[in-house]
C-alpha cells in the first residue's frame, strides 16, 4: 500500500489536525454539548484511518504503532474502571460523582462543573480512540499478503 | 404506519439474511435489520415538534437550576437515544468481527459462497 496521489497526500496533512483538535473538543465539552466519549473517540480515530488511507499503513504505523495503540486501549478501560472504584472508595458507593460532591461543586453550564463525568469521558475516548483504530489497522494487516481469487493454503 | 415501515425495512434485512448465498450480503442483511430496530427505539421517543433534549442556557429558570416548562414539555424523550447510543457501539464491535471472520473464510476458501464452504479444511 503506497498511498494515493499527492494531492490526497497534501490535503488530508492539512485536514488531519483539525480533525484531532474537532475530536478533542467533542470530548471535553461532552457533558455541555451534544457528543462526548464515544463520539469524540470516533473522530480521533478518523483522523489516523484518514491518514491511513492517504498515505499506506506504514506510515501510521510509524506514528502509532499496534503495541502502543494496545496500550492506550487498555489504559482507557483501567481509567473508567479506576474512576469507578474510586467512587467506591471516596463517595460510598460505585460510580459516584465524588469530585462533584465534596471538592469540585462549580456553576451549571461551566466547563469545570461536573466533576468526574469529564475524566470518564476522556478515559471512554481514549478507549474507543485506539480500538477503533486498533480495529482497522488489523483489518487492513488481515489483508497484507492477500491475493484475490486465490486460497491461502494454494491446495486449489 | 411508520412503525409498520419499520418492520417492513426489519423485514427485508432479515429476508437478505437468510435467503442470500454470499457472506457479505449476509452480513449487510444483519446490519440492515440492526437499523431497523435502531430505527423503531429512536421513533418511541420522538415527539412531533419536538425540541432536542439538550439543556441550554435559556432552559435554566431562576437560581436554583430548576429545568423551563419549555424544556419539560417540549423536549423529545433522550432515553431510547442513548440506548441506541450503546446498541451502535454494539453492532459497530460485532460488524468488524464479522467482517474480519469474512476475511479468513475468504482467505481459507477463495469463496463467499456459503454453499460452496462444505468441509473443514485445516
Amino acid at each position: 500500500m503506497k498511498g494515493m496521489t499527492i494531492i490526497v497526500k497534501t490535503i488530508s496533512s492539512w485536514v488531519k489536525l483539525l480533525i484531532f483538535l474537532f475530536g478533542i473538543y467533542i470530548i471535553l465539552f461532552g457533558h455541555l454539548t451534544p457528543g462526548g466519549g464515544f463520539a469524540g473517540g470516533v473522530i480521533l480515530a478518523s483522523s489516523y484511518i484518514l491518514l491511513m488511507l492517504a498515505h499506506g499503513r506504514e506510515f501510521v504505523e510509524e506514528n502509532l504503532s499496534l503495541p502502543v495503540a494496545s496500550k492506550l486501549d487498555c489504559l482507557g478501560a483501567f481509567l473508567f474502571a479506576l474512576i469507578a472504584i474510586l467512587g467506591l472508595v471516596l463517595g460510598g458507593s460505585f460510580f459516584v460523582n465524588f469530585l462533584y460532591q465534596k471538592y469540585l461543586p462549580g456553576e451549571a453550564l461551566n466547563l469545570i462543573s461536573a466533576g468526574t463525568i469529564p475524566l470518564s469521558n476522556i478515559a471512554i475516548g481514549l478507549k474507543v480512540g485506539a480500538s477503533l483504530f486498533l480495529v482497522i489497522l488489523t483489518l487492513s494487516i488481515c489483508c497484507k499478503d492477500f491475493k484475490p481469487g486465490t486460497p491461502a493454503n494454494g491446495k486449489e | 404506519m411508520l412503525y409498520a415501515l419499520c418492520f417492513l425495512l426489519f423485514m427485508i434485512g432479515l429476508y437478505c439474511a437468510v435467503v442470500k448465498k454470499n457472506m457479505v450480503k449476509i452480513v449487510i442483511g444483519i446490519m440492515v435489520m440492526e437499523y431497523a430496530v435502531n430505527l423503531f427505539l429512536i421513533m418511541l421517543g420522538y415527539r412531533i415538534g419536538g425540541i432536542a433534549p439538550i439543556v441550554g442556557r435559556e432552559d435554566i429558570a431562576g437560581a436554583d437550576g430548576q429545568l423551563t416548562n419549555l424544556f419539560i414539555n417540549g423536549s423529545v424523550d433522550p432515553l431510547p437515544q442513548a440506548l441506541v447510543l450503546t446498541a451502535i457501539v454494539i453492532s459497530l464491535g460485532s460488524l468488524a468481527l464479522m467482517i474480519s471472520i469474512c476475511i479468513r473464510t475468504y482467505e481459507r476458501y477463495g469463496t463467499f459462497d456459503i454453499t460452496q464452504i462444505r468441509r473443514l479444511k485445516g
